[in-house]
This record gives structure tokens, C-alpha cells and sequence, in this order.
């Protein structure tokens, strides 16, 4: 396979291969053709959701609904611009924000020239998952395709790992008892196809492949972005970044944004749980210890 | 046709740090956890008390105080409401309760539910054994009650080391999550859950002591329980301190009413104790009074710690102004 521009895309030469519109069987390796990558364990994949060219369409919202056999959660409207969905959930494992920024709005701009910013939330898929990390039943592992699953066989609900999540997504269903999150598409990477959001994404917001190959795109788009007068544009969750810190490392789905992170109610600065389980364990056991030490003295007293 | 081209978008970016208010619409950005606050409290509240309890009854032993008999067999017996009842609300909690034993498959230095489960175990043998061989001394015949001791004796102490675990390793399963008030303060949360266990256990086995007739272990006791409520009132000095620097104190009103038990639970029992320190025909009343207060306000410390945490974990703000890089740990 070798990949190559095609029609301003980088897909793989095998595209050239099908010129059929349908196909009767599923085509081996079919992601080198829809996202120039082939699947393969051992690797990282990851997202990179570039929020610049989102258009708020939720074809990934519903592309995942539907490959997930995932109910709706609220048929209901919140009120809050388009965005019907509000959250993340254990039914909801894509979630596109929309941010009118109407303040904006008399003052320095236009009429008619939008202000908003869309953006499709997703489980970030963690180098250092604190979701994991809590999981006292190991439900929640990685995969070999370094992304964060729950093993729905294994869950027993214990709920831990819903505060331990430093972006709110994960979430217990109450009629399964079970927790559920964004699989990264695990069923469809063992057959070799593109996860089912990225896929569906009209626009390539949201860009499926192997992590560091993403992070290198998402450095070049940035450049781009710099350079023809976007210099609020920066990564969520790259190395280190905003969004990675506290020994998070780095986020296998990672965001391009341009407004501070909480505009689409993302931390800054999240840190790592696990981190203070030592610290914590440590200073309980001292202060029992030194009461106990206290009982000693007490006790050895004769009266 | 000619776009107008953005303005560039307000200065200060991509990060900065003070947190200027920004939500999305006031939806939480984080999700509270999930656990009944009444049955998880409840859990808590018993394993700190059952820890301790064992921790008393071991030192009492050890330490050779006198007239100890009484002390050490209602501590070990005390101790086993924590490997019964409060196995049982640790497992009502799970949302899928008869897949339980799924928390024996692995153990995980990272994930204090996974500590806490093996501390559990180790504790349920460690003080079952102690409690069995107690209960075997006291019906057999002198020869086998000597033996039986001697075994006590020596289960007693890793039950022990256990239950000092079990006494404090639920401060680490609250601060080792995202949610802000939980994780603000890992230290000091710790210590308080530490001591306010330590009080449970020396005021419920002073009780004991008390309407058993032992009045100088029921006074040492006391003094013991209330050492660890000093030691409580300052810890919780510091977290107060720490989440208002934070600014995360504002959730901590959700727990208003629970929060007022616990600090009545933690002041009260000085004035009751110097008060039965000089009543004559009263003591007994003060004494106890005391000791339910400290009962009551070590539950509800834990219950409102978990209340004030669920709030904090719903404030988007809070997290916000939390989750910010001069927070970061150095
Ligand atoms: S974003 Fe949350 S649920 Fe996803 S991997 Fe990270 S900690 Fe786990
Ligand atoms: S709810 Fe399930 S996946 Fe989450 S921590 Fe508990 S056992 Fe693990």
C-alpha cells in the first residue's frame, strides 16, 4: 500500500481498485481506503477531531447511535442552541457541542457572519486512562489497538470509575448496571474498517488513524491555521499540552479548538487520580499510627 | 464575494490562567459518582469503626493495660460488622451486585476500590480468626483457651494492620477521583477520615467499658477519642483552608445540615467530657452523650463529605477554576 493525494485526500493508491459505488463483501482492510490507514494490533490509534471544520451535522452522533445499537437519550429540546443532546452518556458516546457566541455579536461582527463553534465530544481514549487506573474489576482495559474499552462481561458497576474520569465521560446505564463509553469502534478495527464516526464525518472533522501520524497532521493544520490569521487555534490533549497534564501524557483523541478549553466545557489543567493514592493512603495510615502510639501510652499506664 | 474576516478572537489564548466564569450553558463537566452516599457513608463509617476497633483491642492486648479482658473480646467482636454488614452494603452498591466476586480478579495499586477490597479480605480473615478463636476460648477448657489466646495473640496483629487500613483507605478512594472537593485535599481528607475513625472506635468501646464497670478503660478511652478529634479539627482546618484557596468551598453547602452534625460531633464531646469530669451523679449520661456524638458525627462527616463531593463534581465552574494549571501538582 502506498498512500497518496488523492482528490486533496490522502488515501491509499487502492482506491484506485474499486471504482464500484457498492460493494457485495466487505473489502479487506477497508480503512486504508476511507482513512489512508491499515489497521493492525500493536499499533495507536487514535482521533483527531479538528473542530475548525465542524459544521454541527452530527452524522457522527447518529453514525454511532446506529453501528452501536445505541438508544436515544432525550427526545426532548434543551434549549441550549442546537445542541439536543447535552452530554456524554452511557447511551451517547459522541456529542457535538454548539457555542453561539452571541456577545460577540454587536459589537465585532457583522450581520449575518456567524460566530460559532461546533464541536464533536468523544471519550479522549487516554495514554494514562484514570477511568482504567480506578477499575477495581479490570473491565476497563486497553486494547491492542491502544484504546480504552469496558469489557461489558466483566463490569460489575461498581461506578468507580464515573468520578474518576477527568472529562465526564463515562457513565453507568441503569437498566444493565453496566458502565459504557466510546469503544473507539473496537469491533470494527478487528475487521479492519474505519471507526463509524470518523467515517461518516462529511467534512474530516474528525480524522481516524495511527496517533503520532495524527499528531504530526494536527501540527502542520495548526501551522496552517497560524499562518492565514487563526492564532486563537491550538491542541487539546497533545503531549503535554492543555487537556494532557498531571501525568495524563496525552490524549489518543485529540481536539484542535480555538477558544479556551472551558467554552466547550473542557478542563485546562485535569490531572492523574491515581497520583494521589499514595499520598493520601499514606497520611491516613501516619495519623492512625500516631493515635495508636497515643493507646500505647495510655494503656501501659497503671492507675 | 468578500468574507469579513474574524476578529481575532479575545487575547489570552490557547491558555491562561485565570478562569474567567466560562460554562457550557452550566452543564457539569464532570459526572458525580454514582454510589448511594447513605450505604457508601454507612460502609465507611463501619470500616473505620471495625478497623479501629481491632486496632484498640490489639494494642489494649500488647500493651498488657490492665483488665483488659473485657476491652480486647468486645473489640474483636466489634470488629466483625465490618466483613459482614459491611460487605453487604459494598456489594448492595454495585449496580450489578451478583457479579461481586469480579473484584477478586485483579488487584490494582492504582485504584484504591481494588486496595480497599483485598485490605477487606485480609481484615475479614485476619480479625475472623481473631474473633473465632476468642469466642472458641471462652466455652472450652482451660488447657485449649491458653492455646486458643495464644493464637489470638497472634492473628490479631496483621488483623490489625488491616484495620488501620480499613480506617483510612476510603479517604484515598474519594481523593483519588476527578471530583474537585474529593481531590483537593488528599492529605488532610485523610487524616480526618483517619482520626474520625480512631474516635468512633475509642468512643464505642468506651461506652462498652463504661456500662461494663470498667470506668478507668472507659476513661482512657475517652481520652483517646477525644485526641483523635483534636487531631480531626485540625486536619479539617487545613481542607477547609485548601478548598476555599481552591475556590470549591461554595458546594459544601449541599451538605449544610450533615456538615453541622459532624461539627457538633467533633466540638461537643470536649464540653461534654469536662462537664462529666465534674458532675458527679451525670457523668455516666455526659460520658455517653459524648460518645454518640462522636459516633454520630464521625457517619456524618463521611456522608457529608461524599454529599459536598457529588455537588463540587455538578459545579462546572468549580472544576473549572480548579482544573487549572496553578493547581497542577508540582
Ligand atoms: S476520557 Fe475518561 S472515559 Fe475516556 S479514557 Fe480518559 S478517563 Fe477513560
Ligand atoms: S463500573 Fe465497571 S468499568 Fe467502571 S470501574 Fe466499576 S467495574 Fe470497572
Amino acid at each position: 500500500m502506498g498512500a497518496a493525494m488523492i482528490a486533496g485526500l490522502p488515501l491509499s493508491n487502492r482506491v484506485r481498485d474499486y471504482p464500484e459505488s457498492e460493494f457485495r463483501h466487505p473489502l479487506p482492510h477497508e480503512a486504508e481506503l476511507t482513512a489512508g490507514v491499515r489497521i493492525e494490533p500493536g499499533r495507536s490509534y487514535g482521533f483527531f477531531t479538528d473542530t475548525t471544520v465542524c459544521i454541527g451535522c452530527k452524522a457522527c452522533e447518529v453514525a454511532c447511535k446506529e453501528w452501536n445499537n445505541l438508544p436515544a437519550d432525550n427526545l426532548g429540546l434543551t434549549g441550549d442552541s442546537y445542541d439536543n443532546t447535552g452530554h456524554l452518556s452511557a447511551n451517547t458516546w459522541r456529542h457535538v457541542a454548539f457555542i453561539e457566541q452571541m456577545a460577540d455579536r454587536p459589537t465585532e461582527m457583522r450581520p449575518f457572519q456567524s460566530n460559532w463553534l461546533m464541536m464533536s465530544d468523544v471519550c479522549k481514549h487516554c495514554h494514562n486512562p484514570p477511568c482504567m487506573e480506578a477499575c477495581p474489576t479490570g473491565a476497563l482495559f486497553k486494547t491492542e489497538f491502544d484504546t480504552v474499552v469496558v469489557q461489558q462481561d466483566i463490569c460489575n458497576g461498581c461506578g468507580y470509575c464515573v468520578p474518576a474520569c477527568p472529562f465526564g465521560v463515562v457513565d453507568l446505564n441503569p437498566l444493565d448496571g453496566k458502565a459504557h463509553k466510546c469503544t473507539l469502534c473496537y469491533d470494527r478495527l478487528k475487521g479492519g474498517l474505519e471507526p463509524a464516526c470518523a467515517k461518516s464525518c462529511p467534512t474530516d472533522s474528525i480524522q481516524f488513524g495511527e496517533v503520532a501520524d495524527l499528531q504530526q497532521r494536527a501540527a502542520k493544520r495548526l501551522e496552517h491555521l497560524h499562518a492565514v490569521g487563526v492564532p486563537s487555534a491550538y491542541l487539546y490533549g497533545a503531549p503535554d499540552g492543555p487537556g494532557a497534564t498531571g501525568g495524563l501524557k496525552y490524549l489518543n483523541a485529540f481536539f484542535l479548538l480555538t477558544d479556551r478549553p472551558e467554552v466547550y466545557n473542557l478542563p485546562e489543567a485535569p490531572t492523574r487520580p491515581s497520583d494521589r493514592v499514595a499520598p493520601s493512603l499514606l497520611s491516613g495510615l501516619a495519623a492512625v499510627a500516631g493515635l495508636a502510639v497515643a493507646a500505647v501510652a495510655l494503656f501501659s499506664r497503671r492507675d | 464575494m468578500n468574507f469579513i474576516p474574524l476578529p481575532s478572537p479575545s487575547a489570552a489564548r490557547p491558555v491562561s490562567d485565570a478562569y474567567d466564569g466560562t460554562t457550557y450553558y452550566g452543564r457539569p463537566a464532570l459526572k458525580p459518582a454514582p454510589f448511594e452516599n447513605s450505604v457508601v457513608g454507612s460502609y465507611i463509617f463501619l470500616a473505620g469503626l471495625c478497623g479501629v476497633a481491632q486496632v484498640i483491642a490489639t494494642v489494649a492486648d500488647v500493651a498488657r493495660a490492665p483488665r483488659r479482658e473485657g476491652l480486647v473480646r468486645r473489640g474483636r467482636l466489634l470488629s466483625m460488622l465490618a466483613p459482614t454488614l459491611g460487605s453487604v452494603l459494598l456489594v448492595y452498591d454495585l449496580h450489578t451486585p451478583k457479579r461481586f466476586y469480579n473484584m477478586l480478579r485483579i488487584a490494582r495499586p492504582t485504584s484504591p476500590m481494588s486496595i480497599g477490597t483485598w485490605i477487606l479480605m485480609g481484615f475479614s480473615i485476619f480479625s475472623g480468626a481473631t474473633a473465632a478463636a476468642q469466642v472458641a476460648a471462652d466455652w472450652v477448657r482451660p488447657g485449649w483457651a491458653r492455646l486458643l489466646h495464644g493464637i489470638a495473640r497472634t492473628t490479631q496483629v496483621p488483623a490489625a494492620v488491616a484495620g488501620a487500613g480499613l480506617g483510612t483507605y476510603t479517604a484515598s478512594l474519594l481523593s483519588s477521583t476527578s471530583t474537585p472537593l474529593w481531590a483537593a485535599a488528599p492529605k488532610s481528607l485523610a487524616v480526618q477520615f483517619g482520626s474520625s475513625s480512631m474516635a468512633s472506635g475509642a468512643a464505642a468501646l468506651a461506652m462498652a467499658e463504661r456500662h461494663a464497670g470498667s470506668r478507668s478503660l472507659a476513661r482512657k478511652l475517652d481520652t483517646l477519642a477525644l485526641a483523635a478529634l483534636a487531631v480531626e479539627l485540625g486536619a479539617s482546618v487545613v481542607s477547609e483552608a485548601t478548598y476555599r484557596t481552591r475556590g470549591i468551598s461554595a458546594a459544601e453547602d449541599a451538605a449544610a445540615d450533615t456538615r453541622t452534625i459532624a461539627q457538633i460531633g467533633t466540638i461537643a464531646p470536649f464540653a461534654l467530657q469536662m462537664l462529666a469530669g465534674k458532675g458527679k451523679r451525670s457523668a455516666g449520661i455526659l460520658s455517653d452523650l459524648a460518645s454518640l456524638a462522636i459516633l454520630a458525627g464521625s457517619f456524618c462527616l463521611r456522608t457529608g463529605v461524599m454529599e459536598a463531593g457529588d455537588e463540587s463534581a455538578r459545579r462546572p465552574q468549580d472544576y473549572f477554576r480548579f482544573a487549572k494549571p496553578g493547581n497542577l501538582p508540582k
